[in-house]
């Protein structure tokens, strides 16, 4: 036997040298690299998992229920095929996310809610008390096993424990203890997302002792006290062959359905564990480590369990069957053998496998009662101190203490009435609750908050029903009337037959209920209510974390924002003053600072979001939450949505990067500055390969005749859909979609409304399709659609606001198209009628003619580039020429043409025509015979004058009445002849008139711009105004004159340019 | 960055976690669950004892393989 001191000065010892190997750790840190960089490290605390449970627990399994106690480990070795992307994946949020705790894990996928994290906590602290229980009980009863012989027990530890208190017995002592190493380990700082160095260390050394402790008994009972596993087995079977049961399944003691549940405990527990988070996620130095983990972890497991079997029947064996001390079978085979040091050996290795476990999981469920219970209650009473981390880590080691105390508590109020393994398979339970929430968050990005917190707390309810209670009435604590009769008497509601639900043991009952309660409210939930667009955000973090981010940073800018200053105060208050500038200095590195050393505004988000992070990583993320939204709200600043300089192209936040790439290429088509139908081609191209659509269609107004004309279409060839028209009414979809200006969907072509268009659909085999209007500057110019054949229900609301932005983008590009064709098209005109101007006035005579006794000036000024005024004189021989002046109706370039065309006739035709009115009927004819389709209209004065004899014939062709101005007589005479404008009929007689001229009178010939000027008040300028000039100015020569008649009629209209064409020549007979 | 490989190693690794799942659990194991010994052991006990190593070199195996083709990328999948 060994004494109560050497136990306790061999304990005391060996968590010396924990303490040691953890210090070692943190100061190794500091000075070379890492011990947490060592994948072996990793692998070995991952088997923080192997408790006292299996050091002790295994055995007496084995013993009692034969194979049974293999599931625990099984699951996890199969569980671990997963870990390569499932755990990792949890590593990768988590680091991303600083997330420390699974309360913050669950909390931070549905929205950082405060509340959730607050189940989770509770949920945790009551599912783990059984287990941190089963520690007590397994150290305190093996340190009594050790130290107090059956034969002399006044030498035993008890004797040492009876000059205490009678409330304080072993296990709380051991309590006592652990909880210090708790502190010491878990809580010298506050910093939770920092790793704890020391204590992950200490648990992989705990690991490593376990390992060797338990092979070393194994090892001495197989083949010390045995001839290894075949003569155990033999000599088992020989002694009793009626327990060969034990290693069948199926049987009444162990049946499919409970070895079932057991695996999916186990498979669980391990992930979900809160203290299984804290090693494997919280404390994973790298990615790596887990793919070195997958297979060492498995192996470690299998090689602890490799002797459990033989210790089992060993014990039994010389224990002559009796199974009642089955759990230390361990411990007492070696003492009962005189063996005390090998036993010491294995109290160390139990003593490190519970010590382990208790330590981490009270520094995780601290942290998480700390940051999920009290912060959130600090904030709500808004206490306002200057530096808070002060008092969250004593928070925090108040929080260790209290959660071990918890587990003696349960121990003292249960612990003797179960085995180890039924207490930890309540935490296995509850571990299990926190699947639905964490995988689907994973995968699942529908999952929302109400629905996992109404499936955990469901869940955590059907738990404490079906497991918590029946556990209490087995200790006595609540009387067995529950089990009996139900509760409120209701046989329905029996805790271990719940709604009639018979003939299961009390785990797999539990676990079908409570995870079918969660399981439901959590899948319905999730389907039937709507996600916010923070949380849509965070499940996209979640689960797209592999994928590349789309950092929606540029949305969002924060009004009155605080400076980097203000963060750094508020990190201050909560992580200490020296950790916050660390962080600060961390984020500054990589962004940029302008010269006044303040942020650029599009950065300020970033570090709210920095600070945010760094706050959970100390304080959970629902805290941190609430404190950086109590800080800004305070201060008056928000985060306000910064409007998107796209205008049309919105982008909603829960598009998928498949959509956003879409809509990215159609932006590069569109801004490529490809001639239209080239964008077009390639946005259906884009359209169709993408979401395989059958058929897309573009359309665009003909606003000739009103139809929808095809521009543009990809995908099969149909002559209805592809090609032909549509006219625009309400009677088809696309007419539909184009004068509502809204998008038309038909998810399900079964179900159409318009019989018009349902028969060529379903025809063609159509089982889908949507048309979105063309919209721009808010009217529709065309239609966009898309046509499936082969899914139905494509357009989703989210992909129908990516079909409406392609949509958008077919509008800029065809308004792109419009606007260059205008500026072009106006650009060519302009040429086109400056050369048209520069042909027309070379048509004008260039050069007076100079003649004796005659003087000439004339002048043409077009209203436009081009006009239908015309004038010329055409010299016939030395003393006799023609004189010509015409107007064609407009000053367009018909007019021109024709203007020039009959300058061209007149021409060609001088020679064989002789005098006036024989030229007027010639051009009528020719007017008529060519012109009488154009609307055009001409009128002309024609004269002829003989130099020598200063006969002035003339005729007219409804021209009007040029003016002589006699200078003897001082009159003003109208030069009148009848004739009637050119074109109107076949053959008109044109009078022709003649008339002397003498020195000094002056002929006047104007078109009828001159006379029609009008001024403001709409007052022609008048042949009498017109009259007045000429005999006020009879003195002056014809240039000076039609200068004067130009002044005079700008005067009088106020412009300096002209509404019509103006054409004036002056004749002057020279005296 | 997106491991190209990504998909059918996690197809691989799933479908090993299936296989696993019904090799140990009703009605596979009801094949071993019998009283007869093989080399003085149990059946089932045998099985398991020699089925639990073989599935955790499997995984190593896998886990070789699938350390190979990431060992480019694990250098910026490291940081975060």
């Amino acid at each position: 036997m060994i004494s109560a001191k050497t136990v306790l000065l061999i304990s005391l010892a060996y968590f010396a040298l924990l303490f040691l190997v953890a210090y070692c750790a943190g100061k190794r840190r500091e000075t070379k690299r890492s011990l947490l960089s060592n994948s072996y490290v990793y692998s070995f605390s991952l088997a923080i998992y192997c408790t006292s449970w299996t050091f002790y627990g295994s055995v007496g399994r084995a013993a009692t229920n034969g194979l049974e106690f293999l599931p625990i480990y099984l699951g996890p070795t199969l569980i671990a095929f997963t870990w390569w992307f499932f755990l990792r994946k949890m590593v990768r949020i988590s680091k991303q996310q600083n997330i420390v705790t699974i309360a913050d894990f669950i909390s931070s996928r549905y929205d950082r809610s405060a509340l959730l994290g607050a189940i989770v906590t509770l949920f945790s602290i009551f599912g783990i008390m059984p287990y941190i229980a089963l520690q007590l009980k397994a150290i305190a009863h093996s340190i009594d096993l050790l130290s107090t012989p059956l034969t002399a027990p006044e030498l035993g530890f008890y004797a040492l424990s009876n000059k205490l208190p009678p409330y304080i017995d072993t296990a709380f002592i051991v309590a006592l203890v652990l909880a210090l190493f708790g502190v010491l380990f878990g809580a010298r700082h506050l910093d939770s997302s920092e790793r704890h160095e020391g204590l992950v260390v200490a648990v992989a050394f705990e690991s490593l002792v376990k390992l060797v402790a338990f092979i070393a008994v194994g090892i001495f009972v197989t083949y010390g006290l045995f001839d290894g596993f075949a003569d155990i087995f033999q000599r088992f079977f020989e002694q009793f062959p009626e327990r060969r049961e034990l290693f069948r399944l199926g049987t009444e003691q162990t049946p499919y359905t409970k070895w079932f549940t057991l695996i999916i405990l186990s498979m669980m527990a391990i992930m979900f564990l809160p203290r299984q988070f804290h090693i494997m996620i919280t404390e994973n130095a790298d990615e790596n480590h887990i793919k070195k983990a997958m297979w060492r972890f498995p192996a470690y497991m299998f090689l602890i369990n490799l002797f459990v079997i033989p210790i089992a029947l060993g014990g039994m064996i010389l224990n002559g069957g009796d199974t009642s001390q089955a759990d230390f079978f361990v411990l007492t085979l070696p003492l009962s053998a005189g063996h005390p040091w090998l036993a010491l050996l294995v109290f160390i290795g139990g003593l490190s496998a519970s010590a382990g476990m208790v330590m981490v999981s009270s520094v995780t469920i601290s942290t998480m009662i700390l940051n999920h219970l009290v912060m959130p209650c600090i904030l709500r009473l808004k206490l306002n101190r200057q530096d808070f981390s002060g008092v969250l880590v004593n928070l925090k080691r108040f929080g260790i203490v209290g959660v071990v105390f918890l587990g003696y508590f349960y121990f003292r109020l249960i612990g003797d009435s179960y085995a180890l393994v039924n207490m930890g398979l309540i935490s296995f339970m509850a571990a299990t609750q926190f699947a639905p929430s964490v995988i689907g968050g994973l995968y699942w990005k529908r999952a929302n908050r109400k629905a996992a917190t109404v499936g955990l707390s469901l869940g955590f309810l059907l738990w404490f029903y079906t497991l918590l209670i029946p556990s209490f009435v087995r200790s006595g604590w609540i009387s067995a009337d529950i089990l009996q009769n139900g509760l409120f008497n209701i046989a329905l509601l029996k805790p271990l037959e719940l709604f009639g639900l018979k003939d299961f043991d009390i785990y797999t009952h539990s676990l079908f209920w409570s995870l079918l309660f969660n399981l439901a409210a959590y899948l319905s939930l999730s389907f039937f209510t709507q996600q916010t667009e923070s949380e849509a955000q965070q499940a996209n973090e979640f689960v797209d974390v592999f994928g590349e981010q789309v950092q929606p940073t540029q949305l969002k800018r924060i009004s009155k924002a605080p400076t980097i200053m203000e963060f750094v105060e508020l990190m201050s208050k909560f992580i200490g003053e020296k950790p916050a500038h660390a962080a600060i200095t961390d984020f500054l590195s990589d962004h940029e600072v302008d010269a006044r050393g303040s942020l650029p505004d599009h950065e300020i988000p970033q570090l709210k979001i920095f600070t945010e992070r760094t706050l959970a990583g100390h304080v959970g993320a629902a805290p941190a939450r609430i404190i950086l939204e109590n800080y800004l709200s305070t201060r008056g600043s928000e985060m306000e949505n910064v409007f998107d300089i796209f205008g049309t192209v919105t982008i909603s936040h829960a598009a998928s990067r498949e959509q956003l790439s879409v809509l990215y290429d159609a932006s590069q088509i569109v801004s490529s500055g490809v001639k239209l139908q080239e964008t077009l081609d390639n946005i259906l191209e884009l359209l169709a390969q993408q979401f395989k659509f059958d058929l897309c269609v573009i359309r665009f107004l003909e606003e000739s005749n009103m139809t929808l004309v095809v521009k543009s279409q990809n995908g099969m060839t149909s002559d209805h859909f592809g090609q032909s028209e549509r006219n625009l009414n309400m009677e088809t979809y696309i007419g539909q979609a184009f004068l509502s200006n809204a998008t038309t969907v038909v998810n399900d072509t079964d179900f159409l409304d318009k019989p018009a268009s349902a028969q060529i659909i379903q025809r063609e085999g159509i089982t889908c399709f949507a048309h979105t209007p063309i919209v721009v500057d808010g009217e529709s110019v065309g239609i966009l659609s898309a046509f499936s054949r082969s899914v139905k229900g494509i357009f989703t609301s989210e992909f129908i606001a990516l079909f409406e932005n392609l949509a958008g983008q077919v509008g800029i590009a065809w308004r792109n198209d419009k606007q260059l064709y205008e500026l072009l098209h106006a650009r060519e005109q302009e040429r086109e009628l400056q050369i048209a101007k520069d042909i027309q006035m070379s048509l004008l005579p260039s050069e007076i003619p100079q003649l004796q006794q005659i003087a000439f000036a004339g002048l043409c000024v077009p209203a436009h580039h081009i006009g239908g005024d015309y004038y010329d004189f055409i010299p016939r021989d030395a003393d006799s020429f023609d004189l010509v002046i015409a107007d064609v109706s407009g000053h367009n370039l018909g007019s021109a043409l024709i203007m020039a065309e009959t300058r061209t006739f007149i021409h060609a035709l001088l020679d064989s025509i002789e005098t006036p009115a024989e030229m007027l009927h010639a051009l009528n004819r020719f007017f008529y015979n060519n012109m009488s389709c154009s609307d055009l209209f001409v009128t002309m004065f024609y004269l002829q004058y003989h130099v020598n004899t200063r006969t002035l014939s003339y005729t007219s062709a409804g021209h009007n009445n040029p003016l002589l101005w006699r200078c003897r007589q001082k009159n003003l005479v109208l030069l009148d002849a009848e004739g009637l404008i050119f074109g109107i009929r076949q053959d008109v007689d044109f009078e022709q008139k003649a008339t002397k001229l003498e020195p000094g009178d002056t002929l006047l010939l104007y078109t009828d711009g001159i006379i029609e000027a009008e001024d403001s008040s709409g007052e022609f300028f008048g042949i009498e105004r017109l009259g007045k000039l000429i005999e006020e100015c009879d003195h002056m020569p014809p240039q000076e004159l039609i200068d004067r008649i130009m002044d005079q009629v700008r005067i009088f209209t106020g412009l300096r340019h002209f509404n019509d064409d103006i054409t004036l020549v002056v004749m002057k007979v020279i005296e | 960055m997106k491991d190209p490989h990504g998909n059918s190693t996690k197809e691989a690794w799933i479908l090993c976690l299936i296989l696993g799942i019904i090799m140990i659990n009703f009605p596979f194991i009801h094949i071993f669950s019998n009283e007869d010994l093989i080399f003085g052991l149990p059946t089932l006990v045998l099985y398991f004892f020699v089925g639990w190593p073989a599935s955790i070199l499997v995984i190593w195996f896998f886990a070789r393989r699938n350390g190979a083709e990431d060992e480019n990328s694990s250098v910026d999948t490291g940081r975060e």
